[in-house]
Formats: structure tokens, sequence, C-alpha cells
């Protein structure tokens, strides 16, 4: 009796240890392998955040016409994109990824900032395929390009698009629309569940437009805006992020205004030719610098059609 | 009677029990063998595993480093062939009509001057604002001997350096014209030769 209680007391304990050790053991490889997936997830999601970024360079246009690019990805995806009119010189476009695998979203990587770069799109854009076009902003020489991003799956109506307008959109589509379309602007081929943006009135509209006064009215908020390439970005964004954008573009506006009128000097210098442009360069970047918010675009804008119309005339010593 | 021999019988159990579990006792011994040899083995295991998560994370990071890298060369390629569009180095009509890949070279050496390149780089976590390392336009033809452009040798230079850290990487490059005014014979007039972006990145380490 006593030397099989003897044997049930080593017995249990040698058990006991075990158990608690194998637990402990167990615990750890679980708690590294789910740590070291999630590290993998965020590393996948930072370097799809990084690709898309880098992809956006080609959009950098020169004078051809407004062009159109799809990226896909390979499950689906949220692209998160961010704006920072703080950091730096010029603040910071910050894009974000989370990533759907096995039915449950990624906590989403690091934000991947780009200084050079303006994205407007909704917040997030979900789906596998996206559509990126991009227009030359000028103020009035060439200040960047905004990009406007779209998820496929995020259908656009743009109804009584004036001509302007809908011939750019067309020109986007292209003559036969792919099975991703997701720009209409004919109301009857709008599918149901589209985003209508409407031009002159109507109804149903999410998103309208009054090209008289130059706004765009968009979840019960109004984003100025003048010239086609700030109305796509009013259209696609929200009004956090275009506001924000917008001061990043006249930080780097009041950048080139100095550059420009450094150039004017050495141009002057060199050659004689004097393009009598110095006084309203400055003018236009201490505007550009003061910016306040998009409903104070018209005074800056008319300082840059003065400058611009300064530019054309003063044609052999053009700046830009 | 019967009391007393159960007492005695209790405790002569209780010595027994004691003696059991003395560390003198040969039981007691091979007990804390078997649990010295337990710890071993799963000390053992737990390396083992450690040394295998090691391995796995190492090999991973490494990869994710040469992911960087490929990256900074995409991002690098990329932009060679377009940065001649961006605001700061296009032409636009300038030098006539809008051109496509031209490069305004007086715009470019007032952006080389310190007041003004210094607010594009540096303006991210150890990034400047196209998020290259260097870039250098290289004139290709008339050829100098590897001059660097400064305000008093220019026009007569091939070199505008424009952001210059000592790095080690690759390069990417595209061709590209390169404007300038001039005057010629009392006009002003736009001479435009070849030229090459060369833009550097660094490799991740």
């Amino acid at each position: 009796m006593i030397k099989n209680k003897k044997g049930a007391l080593e017995f249990s304990f040698t058990w006991i240890f075990a158990i608690i050790a194998g637990i402990f053991i167990l615990f750890l490889a679980i708690y590294g392998v789910t740590k070291f997936m999630n590290i993998e997830r965020n590393s996948q999601d930072a370097k799809t955040a990084m690709s898309i970024g880098v992809l956006t360079n080609p959009l950098e246009s020169s004078f051809e016409t407004t062009k159109r690019t799809m990226i896909s990805t390979p499950v689906e995806t949220r692209i998160y994109t961010g704006c920072k009119n703080l950091s730096g010189s010029f603040g910071e476009q910050t894009i974000k990824v989370s990533q759907k695998t096995y039915n449950e979203w990624s906590t989403g990587g690091v934000n991947v900032s780009f200084p050079n770069k303006y994205i407007f799109s909704e917040n997030p854009a979900e789906g596998k395929n996206f559509y990126l076009f991009s227009k030359p902003f000028e103020l009035p020489f060439k200040v960047g390009d905004l990009i406007y991003l779209t998820s496929t799956k995020d259908k656009y109506c743009f109804k009584n698009a004036p001509n302007d307008i809908k011939k750019e959109i067309e020109s986007l589509i292209g003559i036969n629309p792919s099975a991703n379309e997701n720009f209409f602007t004919k109301t009857a081929d709008c599918p149901e569940g589209s985003i209508n943006v409407c031009f002159i009135g109507g109804n149903d509209c999410d998103i309208k437009v009054n090209a008289n006064s130059k706004y765009v009215d968009k979840n019960g908020e109004k984003m100025y805006y003048e010239g086609d390439a700030l109305m796509y970005a009013a259209i696609f964004s929200n009004k956090n992020d275009y506001e924000c954008q917008l001061d990043r573009l006249m930080k780097r506006t009041g950048q080139l205004s100095d550059i420009y009128r450094d150039k004017s000097k050495f141009v002057f210098e060199k050659t004689g030719c004097d393009s009598g442009l110095d006084f309203r360069l400055v003018l236009l970047k201490n505007t550009a610098e003061n910016f306040g918010n998009s409903e104070n675009l018209n005074i800056i804008y008319s300082i840059a059609d003065d400058v611009d119309r300064e530019n054309d005339i003063s044609w052999e010593c053009k700046l830009w | 009677m019967v009391m007393k021999t159960e007492r005695k019988i209790k405790s002569k159990k209780a010595q027994g029990m004691k003696s059991k579990i003395s560390p003198a006792s040969p039981f007691a011994k091979k007990a804390q063998m078997k649990i010295q040899q337990m710890s071993f083995m799963l000390l053992g295991v737990f390396l083992f595993f450690a040394l295998v998560g090691m391995i796995i994370i190492t090999v991973k990071f490494s990869g994710l480093k040469q992911d960087a890298t490929d990256l900074r060369d995409r991002n690098a390629m990329l932009l060679a062939t377009k940065l001649a569009n961006s605001p700061e180095f296009s032409c636009g009509e300038a030098y006539g009509n809008q051109k496509t890949d031209c490069i305004d070279e007086d715009k470019v050496m007032m952006l080389k001057e310190k007041e003004n390149i210094g607010k594009y780089e540096n303006v991210g976590k150890n990034t400047n604002f196209w998020g290259v390392s260097n870039i250098e336009i290289r004139r290709i033809y008339p050829k100098y001997e590897s001059i660097t452009c400064t305000s008093t040798n220019y026009p007569n230079c091939d070199r505008i350096i424009l952001i210059d850290k000592p790095i080690s990487g690759f390069d990417h490059s595209n061709f590209v014209a390169l404007c300038r005014k001039e005057k010629y014979k009392n006009e002003v007039v736009n001479k435009c030769e070849m030229a090459r972006v060369i833009v550097w990145y660094e490799e991740v380490k």
C-alpha cells in the first residue's frame, strides 16, 4: 500500500510538472506564431501601400490628356489615404492598407508617407480593383498632379455633366467599357446603388456640383473649387482631406513661386530678358502661404490669372 | 491496548512517510533525477523551437529587406522616367511649345540653391521630397570634363548635382532635353542640349 502511494505521488508530480511546462511552451509557441503572423500581415500591408505609392509615379503628367490605370490586389483590400500638412516643408500623403485574410481584416500596416503625392479618394476605398487617374494642378504654373483613386466597387453616375466633363469621363471609360467600369455618364446605364453626382439639380443626389458658385456639396459639406482638377478632387475625397491637400498644394505653390522668382532674376542677369513677374510672384507666394481654406481659392486664382497673363505677354522671357 | 497498538502503527506510518521524502532516500534521488531529466528535455525542446523560430524570422526579414530594396529600385526607375515632368524640373512652355521629358536648366540651377533645395531635403524620415537618395543631371553633349555646375561656371559644366548623399546604392537614368535661355547676337534664344537624369537609391541593409 505504502509503495503504491509512493508511486502515485511520484507519477503525479512528474505529470503536473510536464503539463505546466507543456502549457507554458505551447502558450509561448501560439503567442509567437500569432505575433509572427501579425508582423507578416503588417509587412504585407506596408508593402502593398508602398507599391500603390510607387505605382502612381507614371501618373506624373506632362501635356498629355488625362489617363487612367488600374491596380489590382490579390485579396479584398481597404486603402486608407491620409493627409498631413504639418510635417516637413510640404506635408505628406499617407497610404495605409488593410487586407482581408481568413475573412478577417488585418489591423492595417504602417502609414507609408509620400511628400510628393496628392491622392484623393474615399476613405477607405475598398475592393480588389482600383482605378487611378490624374490631372495636373496649375496655379498658374504646374504645382503637382492630383491623383484620383476609386474602387471599381463604387459606381459613380455623373448626371447632367457639362460637355467637357462628359467628354473627359467618356475618354477615360474608352470605347469598350470594361466589366469593372465604375464611371457612367448616361443615367440609363447607371447600376443600382450608384453614387449619384449631379451637376444641374436632379433627384437622388449623393454629391452636388454647383458649377456657378464653384463648390461641391458632399455629405452636407461644401468644398470650393477652381478648375476641373479640384472639382474631381472634391468629388472623390472628403472635406478634411480636401482642405489638407489644398494646404499642401499651397505650400508647394509658395516654394515654386520662389524658384520662379530666382529664375527670373537669374535669366535677367545673364541675358537681360526681364519677365517683369518678380513682384507678382512675391504676391502669389505670400497669398499661398497665408491660404486659409477652399473658400479663399478665388482670391489666389485671381492673382494667378494675373501672373499667367503677364507670363504669356513676355513670351520671349516666359518662365514656365 | 488496541488504541496504543494503533497509535504505534500510525507513528510508524508517519515515520515511513517522512523517510520517503527525505533527500537521503533512494526514492527521492530517483524523483530528483526524473525531474532533472524532464527539465533538461523541456529546455532542449524549448531551445529547439526558439532556434527554429529565430531562423525563420531571420530568413523572413532578409526577404523583407530585399522587398524594400526592390520597391526602392522600382520607385527610382519610375521616377527617373517621370522626374522631368515634375514641376521643379519641367520646361512647361518656357522654350516654345510644351515639351515632354524636357528639363529647364535655369530653373534647376535655382532649385540647386541651398535655400531652395534645403526645403526638398530631409522632408520625412531619412528621405527627401522625391523618395530617392541622390539626383543628378549630366549633360551628354557638349561634353566637359565632368565639371560640376556652380553659379560661377554655369553653363560651361556638365554635372548638376541636386542631392548628393554619400551612399552605397544603385541608379536608374533617363535621357532628357536640357533647355536654357541664352543671349546670342543680342537676341535671347532657347538652347536645348542632350542630358541624362540619374536617380540613385540606397540599398536597405
